[in-house]
């Protein structure tokens, strides 16, 4: 599903550049959970950033199902990323203004779906994340992990191929962290692909695959699990979506 | 440490340029047009007050209601005065002007004569009252002779050069001759006499000495002890009427008492009105000088304030919203030991420095804006550099904006907590939101109302000048002052129609455009009932008046050259038809008669009848006018056929020259007479315009301000919302629209109160406009578009930020 290969990203101030990714290769088969560690400031932020399509690479290639996405522009880039990406961020990134019923009913209003079908998308999710007694509360009326679960609930409701997560746990107790990884794991073994920072080796154990980065490179990677791969393919707001089609 | 203050402050806003200019230049621009208005509005206060015992001359008015007609006069009669000074102790002094308009004057060793405006007759007395110096001459006894005059140094100047006046006579409007017996300085321009320039002995006006309580044409002041009690002087001057006016009336109407003169609905009632309220208060029917009203200074005050109060909020919105780029270096400042009065000093410190350098900006703004205003206005204002007072308002100003700008935006930093600002996050509960969209709904309701006043006042304008005024002001050139011709005035008439480009000429000595006017009574002959009386004006015209002016005749006929008799006919327009209970067909052959004495009765026959036309403002309905043929020669109206108006005016003045030699040639065009009527409403129309920019710009900083803010504070919100997959042009809609809300809101309450507020301004006209559904639409759409221009590059620049950045939290 997912390819890099010799990916670069620098961040230049006046006087200093940095180099974040450095020669970057890996790739993610379909239905993987991929783990990402390291230390501080070795670029995991920015290859998730990268991988999510928020940010462009300085060079190598990106190739997200088989299409070459590292030259996409802004609206290229969003549009495939709402369709297909789902995030679940460590401070959550809920909107403080919106009930939790509208923060998971974002996804939704921006890919286009009719009221109608939002509202039973949006309920069945809610009620799978166990939040829906919830739903008319807003951030700041709930726990941490409530919080996170609605962050879940929300990455998930348009059926992402894949979950990007940045340290999911990172601002949660044990307890809850646990059941946001068991809500991850669920969701990886009904077929969403996977890729997780984190800095805890116990959460990185739901796994499949551990990378270790190191300086903007890739140190080892530990294979926990076995994984066998099963393509699916890529889909936009009409349906399938051929390689020809993006270009 | 204040010197550590200033250094970092200083670094502080060079950091930000564009920040710092936009703040600036807002604050300066609501700083200079509130300092305009605070001059304008000074200036307006200060009238008639440099006169030595201002506070107690007054002048005394005269309320008139008889035969039908009111009048609201400024003068009273010629023997007021001194009946006043016989029977009231109180009464100090007293003096009576009596206006003779323009003059032409010459030095008598001289034959070229010029026109000098405000020539009026006055008691010797006027030195006394108002406390005027004589700059040569002796002010006991510079106007006790008749024939006699004081000049203004300007006037005298230009007669006598720097010779000494003194002694030397001049000739005015070529038949007499008096002496200058005394020269004062130039009449201050914020004061009643400031269009006076000629002051003649009031020994050599013989109606002044005459007992005749009717008639109302004595501007009379009195100055009052300093302990008098005005009520009962008011209870005086009510006793006055039945003392004075009803022995006198009896002599014309035989039998009249106090009593049956009120029964019939008619009253006279004296006033007292104080000199230094005239200029902002009187409002009568004749004027010494053209005055203004308190009404502007109110509203001009509330746009002085609305300015600078505007200017001050947005600066705080703007620093507000700024601050929180700077949330970090609080957080700093304060781990690193910096207390919260330290922080504050410091913040003030920066906005004290910006509003000093607002105020630098303000002062030029006004120096250079000042000759434009001036030109508005028709004032001739100068910022009063020499003032220490002024310096020290503008200083405490200053500092008071600075603190009062400053004071939240500091306090609101000072509370940052450090740990928070740190991360980076949680600024996001700033309180206050309410209190900034009521600013901006203000504001905008404020704004829109202003674009409303401006368009009714200019599409009424409009209305005005394109209305059929029942003659044409076209192409027609007018001559003042005929009479300085004498004899060769009929014969200059004819040179004149020879002229090929000349189609008609008249001449009379009133035209429909606005001058001092007077109604007399008539009655229908044989009725001599006062209730019955016909109050028309009585104008005397030639032949050819109808013709030249484009009036419509709608029953009868004209005058006829060849007819002897029509020099008892007059011709009368529809307003007099009221009066008779006529119609234009059957009012023909009608006799009213015209009572000069008891013994002098002089009828006249209705031949015609015309269609009415304008010849006041059209603040006034028209009043009733009868034209009569006489040998009238005060102006002539020339009606022309080609647009060449130069050529036609220079072979015309050659004409004038030839007939009249040394005579002034004063000439206007009919329809820029008629324009300088609506001069107040034009100054208004443009003074509406620059006021109404300043505050659109200034709601705009204001919403440009809030813009910013409200971006920064809702980035996390947008870049959460863009990794959820909204497009630019979902979060740029998304952003405007609230602010849409805010200005819609505003819609609401301005446009109902604008249609309001401009309904009452259009009262005060006879003839006006309605105001329409377009006027309302399209200054509310010209709002919106302002707004969304003025927020979209807020929301864009928000819109495409990357959220990888504002979603970082490490």
């Amino acid at each position: 599903m997912i390819k890099i290969t010799d990916l670069e990203k620098y961040y230049a101030t006046e006087e200093v550049r940095t180099i974040a990714l450095n020669k970057l290769s890996f790739s993610v088969k379909t239905g993987e959970f991929v783990a990402v560690m390291g230390p501080s400031g070795c670029g995991k932020s920015t290859l998730l950033n990268i991988l999510g399509l928020l940010d462009d690479p300085d060079g190598g290639s990106f190739m997200f199902n088989d299409i070459e996405v590292s030259g996409f522009n802004e609206r290229k880039r969003a549009e495939l990323r709402k369709h297909n990406i789902g995030f679940v961020f460590q401070s959550f990134n809920l909107i403080d203004e919106l009930t939790v019923f509208e923060n998971v009913e974002l996804p939704l209003i921006y890919t286009g779906v009719k009221s109608a079908e939002r509202k039973e998308r949006v309920d069945a999710v809610l009620e799978k994340m166990q939040i829906m007694h919830r739903r008319k509360h807003f951030p700041q009326q709930l726990s941490g992990g409530q919080q996170q679960r609605v962050a879940v609930a929300r990455a998930v409701v348009n059926n992402p191929k894949l979950i990007l997560a940045d340290e999911p746990t990172g601002n949660l107790d044990s307890s809850n962290g646990n059941e946001v990884m068991g809500l991850l794991t669920e969701l990886n073994e009904a077929g969403t692909t996977i890729i997780m920072v984190t800095h805890s080796e116990h959460d990185a154990k739901y796994s499949h695959r551990i990378i270790r980065m190191l300086d903007g490179q890739k140190v080892t990677e530990n294979i926990l699990a076995d994984f066998k791969s099963s393509e699916r393919p890529l889909t936009t707001e009409g349906g399938t979506l051929t390689p020809a089609e993006v270009k | 440490m204040i010197r550590n203050y200033i250094k970092i402050a200083f670094r502080s806003l060079k950091k930000q340029p564009f920040f710092t200019m936009i703040n600036m230049f807002g604050l300066a621009i609501g700083m200079a047009g509130s300092l305009l208005i605070a001059l304008y509005i000074y200036d307006e206060l200060s009238y008639d007050k440099m006169f030595a015992d201002a506070d107690r001359i007054y002048r005394i008015d005269t309320d008139i209601k008889f035969g039908g007609s009111e009048r609201r006069s400024s003068e009273a009669a010629p023997p007021m005065a001194a009946a006043l000074e016989q029977d009231f102790a109180k009464v100090e002094s007293t003096v009576r002007f009596r206006d003779q308009g323009s003059i032409l004057m010459r030095n008598s060793e001289e034959s070229t004569n010029s026109k000098e405006r405000g020539a009026t007759f006055v008691d010797s007395t006027f030195f006394k009252v108002f406390g005027i110096e004589l700059l040569s001459g002796d002010k006991e006894t510079a106007l006790k002779e008749a024939n006699t005059l004081v000049l203004t140094k300007m006037v005298a100047e230009k007669h006598f050069g720097k010779d000494n006046a003194i002694g030397k006579s001049v000739v005015l409007n070529n038949e007499d001759t008096y002496i200058v017996t005394g020269v004062i300085d130039d009449l201050p321009k914020n004061s009643f006499l400031r269009d006076h320039s000629v002051f003649m002995a009031m020994a050599g006006n013989v109606a002044s000495r005459e007992d005749i309580w009717g008639s109302l044409n004595f501007f009379t002041f009195v100055k009052l002890r300093p302990d008098t009690d005005l009520d009962n002087f008011q209870v005086q001057l009510d006793g006055m009427f039945e003392k004075y006016m009803v022995p006198w009336a009896q002599k014309v109407f035989p039998g009249i008492t106090k009593a049956s003169f009120e029964a019939s609905g008619n009253y006279v009632r004296y006033y007292t009105m104080p000199l230094t309220d005239i200029h902002l208060y009187s409002d009568r029917n004749t004027e010494m000088s053209s005055n203004s009203s308190i009404q502007n200074v109110y509203i001009l005050s509330f746009i002085g304030l609305f300015l600078i109060f505007l200017a001050c909020v947005n600066f705080m919105n703007l620093s507000t919203a700024h601050s929180l780029k700077r949330a970090k270096e609080v957080g700093i400042r304060k781990t690193l030991g910096s207390n919260k009065k330290e922080l504050i000093a410091q913040f003030l410190t920066e906005s004290g420095l910006i509003s000093f350098f607002s105020m630098l900006i303000a002062l030029i703004i006004t120096l250079i804006a000042l000759p434009f205003f001036n030109d508005l206005s028709g004032k001739s204002i100068a910022l009063p550099v020499a003032n220490p007072i002024f310096w020290l308002v503008i200083i405490s100003v200053t500092a008071l904006l600075g603190l009062l700008s400053g004071s939240y935006p500091a306090f609101f930093m000072s509370r940052f907590k450090p740990v928070d600002t740190l991360k980076g996050g949680s600024q996001n509960n700033v309180g206050g939101g309410a209190v900034r969209s009521t600013l901006v709904v203000f504001q905008f309701a404020v704004s829109m109302i202003l674009i409303v006043g401006t368009l009714v006042v200019f599409e009424q304008l409009k209305f005005i000048q394109n209305k059929d005024l029942g003659f044409e002001k076209e192409q027609v050139l007018l001559i003042n002052d005929t009479y300085a011709a004498g004899d060769q005035l009929r014969a200059f008439k004819d040179e004149v129609l020879k002229l090929s480009a000349v189609q008609n000429a008249t001449l009379s000595n009133f035209l429909p455009t606005p001058s001092g006017r007077s109604d007399s009574s008539f009655f229908q002959e044989g009725d001599s009932e006062q209730q019955n009386a016909i109050q028309m004006q009585e104008w005397g015209v030639d032949t050819d008046y109808l013709r030249t002016l484009g009036i419509t005749l709608i029953a009868g006929r004209d005058f006829n050259k060849q007819s002897v008799a029509d020099s008892s006919a007059v011709i009368i327009n529809e307003s007099v038809l009221a009066y008779l209970n006529l119609d234009a067909q059957e009012v023909l052959g009608t006799r009213i008669t015209e009572a000069n004495g008891p013994n002098d009765i002089v009828p006249y026959t209705i031949i015609g009848v015309v269609k009415n036309f304008h010849y006041e403002s059209m603040h006034q309905n028209i009043g009733a006018v009868g034209l009569f043929l006489n040998k009238s020669s005060g102006s002539m109206a020339i009606k022309l056929k080609s647009d060449d108006y130069s050529g036609v005016v220079s072979s015309i003045e050659s004409l004038w020259k030839g007939q009249a030699p040394g005579q002034p040639f004063n000439y206007r065009f009919m329809d820029d007479a008629f324009n300088s009527t609506y001069d107040a409403e034009q100054r208004l129309g443009r003074i509406f315009i620059i006021f109404t920019i300043l505050s659109i710009f200034i709601a705009c900083l204001g919403l440009f301000g809030l813009a910013s803010f409200n971006a920064q504070k809702r980035t996390k919100e947008i870049g959460v919302r863009k990794v959820l997959g909204a497009s630019v042009s979902q979060i740029t809609f998304g952003l405007t629209t609230d602010f849409l809300k805010l200005v819609g809101i505003a819609t609401a309450i301005a446009l109902p109160l604008g249609w309001y507020v401009m309904n009452k301004w259009l009262q005060d006209f006879s003839y006006r406009i309605e105001i329409s559904w377009q006027i309302l639409i399209f200054s509310a759409v010209l709002v919106i578009i302002i707004a969304i221009l003025t927020v979209s590059y807020q929301s864009i620049k928000a819109a495409i930020a990357n959220p990888v950045k504002s979603l970082r939290t490490e």
